[in-house]
């Protein structure tokens, strides 16, 4: 997932505290072995390799990643959406390099792309695409998935105070740290110039953020984000950043994908109806015009510079 | 909505609204298996079982009860367990038994599911002692049962090309085998606390001591010495060696670190290093032959050829000899290193039509054999040759003399 995974955490025993923070790590590792698309030996890549062909018998918790990822599609009405595979390699993300694809060869992509043509049967615990050539890049999903599984681990070691953070853009804040009512999360911007947009302070739940400024391009005088409206095919423009707030970090990584690429009135009747604890903050506009959308969020924003909505 | 229900009404609607594409799989006959051992390496099996069309879990033996729901959350069902490998064995809904308990145990293990009759996937190394390795044998060919050995890069496919292309002479002859698993880590599991006199240390870390496990050349140079065997088309008549703990003063009894050298026919030698305060080097196992080498590692296999020096061949009838002869040899000025340094370049990479992970690709033919589609590759008599290497190494790295290993008895 080229991701930088950090954990901290609390223990009265070092040596405990390093082989609990081993088997994370080594769950980590499992994790990127099942979901990576930059392997070729994962089993996210044996079904892009082999699902167009004929149905691909797979293990139940892929299929959990599966129907997870489906079921934030269905939720955006597409919106978010891990078939992007092809798209994101059109558009040069996959390796950092840039360039815009013509409106012909969008064209053909849309035949390859879209969550309607992945055909789950957990009965069968089989995996199909519909159409050849589809390609699936968990690179909206993965992070969470692979945080909630460490998680897993971390309460199973009875670690109670401990946060893990995947490249930044999803952690999670586990009990803790002693005498504190929870783990302090500094959200930056609006990006990419203010230090503190708003501080939060999160327990046994997690925070996902989206933005541009790791992923991104200009050609021509244009930034492209590597963010993708997969329903136009093209990357978003008119958000900063987001930041989610959800109890699983699978669902708060999928939801900043979707809370970036919807307009905020969409984002916020998407949270009401399927993520019943998700508190968001949602950046428009550009660093120096900047208006925010807080659902839920609960906390001061720095409003002086991100007007509220 | 807690997480349980949440993913359980995810799934439903995955079966709700999306086609399914029913009978596109073709019907293939169910192979139920029982898993004896379902620590780590027991679920990393089961999870690439669960990947074969037709194979299911039926049920697990384990005495260490967090195990059974960490299976449980893989297979996504209740899986029957049991503390008793008997109580597995007496059911009759398991067609094959996977066992991956620790090595220690493999003997009883296996010997039991052979009698009872099943096919079985036995994580290596065959046997812990020499003795365990010699009964396992005989139990497996007496009772006539199918039988793969956990030697899954035997079934990697950039594995297989790489060891066709030395018998095909690609690098000569092939002399000296130098395989290393370097590492940088404690090879600790984390151990619930309390854990008074020890016992869960003892049953979770039992890789550490000495009375359960073979240590680093048994755990992890098993591996290398069947491949190196799989190259030599033998195994090794004795090894020397060492071992010691230089970083890791935790109490183990086994070394952090290991030093052996395997001897093969015709002065052939299998090199093995195993550090755990390193990881430079890594997991790679390099093949060294008389007109180049190759390298194998865990995910890739790469060939370098050696430039030939001279050649003994009279060649004054041969094309480019009479063009020296007639056209004479055109003077220049050149200084090379290449003489003492042949290898300066990124080397030929072995491109394969599969990168399949290795141990689906090994349960995937076990299941194939069990349904009577094929013979077995990796079987008793190749865990054989690599166990008894690693049960002989086990003393010889104490002792630090020339140990000999004997071959099988049948």
């Amino acid at each position: 997932m080229g991701t930088e995974f950090t954990l901290y955490l609390y223990s009265g025993d070092a040596s405990a505290a390093a082989s609990a923070s081993e088997e994370v790590f080594e769950e980590i590792d499992r994790v990127e072995q099942l979901l990576s698309n930059y392997r070729d030996s994962s089993e996210l890549s044996r079904i892009n390799q082999n699902a167009g062909t004929a149905p691909v018998t797979t293990d139940p918790e892929m299929l959990n990643f599966l129907a997870q990822s489906e079921r934030w599609s269905r939720a955006s009405d597409g919106a978010f959406d891990i078939t992007v595979g092809r798209l994101m390699k059109a558009y040069g993300f996959f390796k950092h390099e840039g360039r815009v694809p013509s409106d012909a060869e969008l064209g053909e992509l849309r035949a390859v792309t879209g969550w309607q043509k992945v055909e789950l049967d957990p009965a069968a615990r089989t995996v199909h695409f519909a159409v050849p050539g589809v390609e699936l890049d968990p690179g909206g999903i993965g992070k969470g998935f692979a945080v909630d599984a460490a998680v897993r681990i971390l309460r199973a070691d009875h670690i109670s105070a401990a946060m893990l953070s995947a490249g930044s853009s999803t952690v999670y804040a586990l009990g803790a740290p002693p005498h504190q009512a929870g783990w302090r999360i500094v959200v930056p911007g609006p990006l990419p110039s203010k230090d503190t947009l708003s501080v939060i302070t999160l327990r046994d739940t997690s925070l996902s953020s989206a933005d541009c400024s790791q992923k991104n391009f200009t050609l021509g005088g244009h930034f492209y984000c590597h963010i993708m409206d997969p329903r136009t095919m093209r990357p978003v423009e008119g958000r900063v950043q987001v930041s989610i707030v959800d109890p699983s970090a699978t669902a708060s990584d999928a939801l900043s994908n979707v809370i970036f690429v919807e307009t905020p009135e969409h984002s916020v009747a998407t949270l009401k109806a399927y993520a019943p604890e998700a508190r968001a903050l949602i950046v428009s506009g550009d660093a120096e015009h900047a208006r925010c959308t807080a659902f839920r969020w609960g906390e001061p924003v720095d409003s002086a510079h991100c007007v509220l909505h | 909505m807690n997480r349980r229900d949440f993913l359980q009404s995810a799934s439903a609607a995955a079966i709700a609204s999306s086609t399914i594409a029913r009978a596109a799989t073709p019907a293939v006959k169910p192979v139920r298996l029982g898993v004896i051992g379902a620590g780590s390496r027991g679920q990393e099996d089961l999870r690439q079982f669960l990947h074969v069309p037709g194979v299911s879990v039926e049920a697990i033996c384990d005495i260490y009860p967090p195990r059974y729901e960490q299976v449980n959350h893989l297979a996504g069902k209740e899986v029957p367990h049991t503390t008793d490998y008997n109580e597995l064995l007496a059911r009759n809904d398991i067609d094959a038994v996977l066992i991956a308990s620790p090595v220690g145990c493999h003997a009883e293990h296996v010997i039991a599911a052979a009698r009872s009759g099943r096919p079985i996937y036995g994580e290596k190394a065959l046997g812990f002692t020499v003795e365990d390795n010699h009964n396992i044998l005989e139990a497996v060919t007496k009772n006539k049962v199918l039988f793969q050995i956990g030697h899954e890069y035997r079934y990697a496919a950039w594995a297989q090309e790489a060891v066709r292309r030395v018998h095909a002479g690609d690098i000569g002859t092939p002399t000296h085998i130098y395989a290393y698993w370097h590492r940088n880590g404690n090879w600790r599991r984390s151990v619930p606390s309390p854990d008074p006199d020890g016992k869960l240390e003892h049953l979770l870390n039992w890789r550490l001591y000495r009375e359960t496990s073979g240590g680093l050349s048994t755990e992890l140079g098993s591996h290398h010495i069947d491949m190196a065997n799989w190259v030599f088309g033998e195994q090794p008549e004795s090894i020397i060696g060492t071992n010691s703990i230089c970083i890791y003063h935790d109490g183990r009894t086994v070394g952090d670190n290991v030093q052996a050298v395997f001897s093969y026919s015709g002065g052939r030698r299998l090199v093995f290093s195993s550090i755990t305060d390193n990881a430079k080097v890594g997991c790679e196992f390099w093949i060294y032959g008389t007109a180049g080498c190759v390298e194998i590692t865990i995910e890739d296999a790469t060939i370098y050829y050696e430039k030939k020096k001279s050649s003994d061949a009279p060649s004054a009838d041969k094309a480019v000899s009479k063009t020296v002869v007639e056209r004479g040899v055109t003077t220049g000025a050149s200084y090379s290193t290449a003489g003492e340094m042949p290898y300066r370049g990124p080397g030929e990479k072995i491109v394969t039509a599969s990168s399949e992970d290795p141990t689906l690709a090994a349960v995937r033919s076990f299941t194939e054999a069990v349904r009577g589609e094929h013979a077995i590759f990796a079987d008793v008599h190749c865990g054989f040759r690599a166990a008894i290497a690693c049960s002989v190494a086990h003393d010889a790295v104490f002792a630090e003399i020339k140990m000999p290993i004997p071959a099988a008895k049948l």
